[in-house]
């Protein structure tokens, strides 16, 4: 038997049928334990949905009190994200402040030294040094 | 989203069958109550939310995957797919009182009746036999082409093959159930 063959493809499609309609007969004459348990199990079934469906709507609510809003999923993911970005911003603008600083004490000891009377390059002389060092700059 | 009213009459209308089918794979009533109980639990919890009309499909698969885990789970408890054992206990275990149940009515045509019922529990039992026999994939091919009323591309996609595979699991299937029938003087 091939399925190219519309007829014969026909045919088996009516056969299979004629078997799944005694195959009906099979369901409807279950035994009443068996129905029992069938029963149950859709029952205990349900029974699980129900308790799928009721925890979202507590959280549902706990969200809508709080934030005033249906949003809850991304307001919660920015909430919690919120103070990071913060936290992260804080170091960066203190890293700066600090930075900022100490350019400025450098730039101001470099230009006390280049308008100083004493030119820079005399630090270097020894010369200068052990005059330093003697007491003679008092 | 399925209601619960819409999840429940969903199961409802299915449940005999999906039993019947899993009694016909795994030969074992109790075993095919557990397998169908797991099934509906899985549909409820994992999927209760889904439209009403994807539940069909999806109870399929589940139901597929959950009698396919049951033969892994025999598989590995008794290091056999199949034993004389389970096929014992499916020609016990496979006669559901329909004598019992078709003899019982009170009518005043109760013997002709006795007699018709008598003859269609034996055409049934003959059908469940010979559809035992066939092979599992062919077996679930055919129940879910023709009892569960599925087309070709529902099953295929129930079973994870493509549509030439159902068509020659349906085609052989039809083949083998109609010689072995007609070799026991029963016409459908």
């Amino acid at each position: 038997m091939t399925t190219t063959d519309p007829l014969r493809a026909r045919q088996a499609d009516q056969f299979g049928r004629r078997v799944a309609m005694r195959l009906d007969a099979a369901t409807r004459e279950l035994p009443y334990e068996v129905n029992e348990r069938l029963r149950a199990a859709r029952v205990r079934a349900l029974q699980v949905r129900k308790q799928h469906e009721v925890a979202p709507v507590m959280v549902d609510r706990g969200g809508a009190a709080t934030l005033g809003l249906g949003q809850r999923s991304w307001f919660n993911r920015l909430a919690s994200v919120l103070p990071l970005v913060l936290l992260a911003a804080g170091l960066v603008l203190i890293h700066i402040a600090q930075s900022d600083r100490r350019a400025t004490e450098l730039a101001e000891v470099d230009a006390a030294l280049l308008t100083d009377d004493l030119p820079p390059a005399a630090y270097a002389d020894p010369g200068f040094v052990q005059f330093l060092k003697s007491g003679g700059g008092d | 989203m399925a209601t619960e009213r819409e999840l429940s009459d969903f199961l409802l209308s299915v449940e005999k069958r999906a039993f019947k089918r899993t009694v016909y794979h795994v030969r074992e009533e109790e075993s095919a109550l557990d397998i169908v109980q797991d099934s509906m639990m899985k549909l409820a919890e994992h999927y209760g939310d889904k439209p009403p009309n994807e539940l069909p499909m999806l109870f399929q698969r589940i139901l597929s995957n959950c009698t396919l885990d049951w033969f892994r789970r025999q598989k590995t408890r008794n290091a056999l797919f199949s034993n004389l054992s389970d096929f014992e206990s499916a020609s016990d275990d496979g006669d559901f009182d329909l004598l019992e149940t078709y003899t019982s009515p009170e009518n005043s045509q109760q013997v002709e009746s006795a007699e018709d019922a008598t003859r269609r529990a034996q055409v049934l039992r003959e059908i469940e036999t010979e559809i035992m026999e066939l092979p599992a994939r062919q077996r679930e091919a055919f129940l879910m082409r023709y009892w569960e009323d599925m087309d070709v591309a529902e099953t295929a996609a129930a079973m994870g093959c493509s549509e030439g595979s159902v068509k020659t699991h349906c085609s052989r299937a039809v083949a083998a159930l109609s010689k072995a029938l007609r070799a026991k003087g029963i016409q459908l």
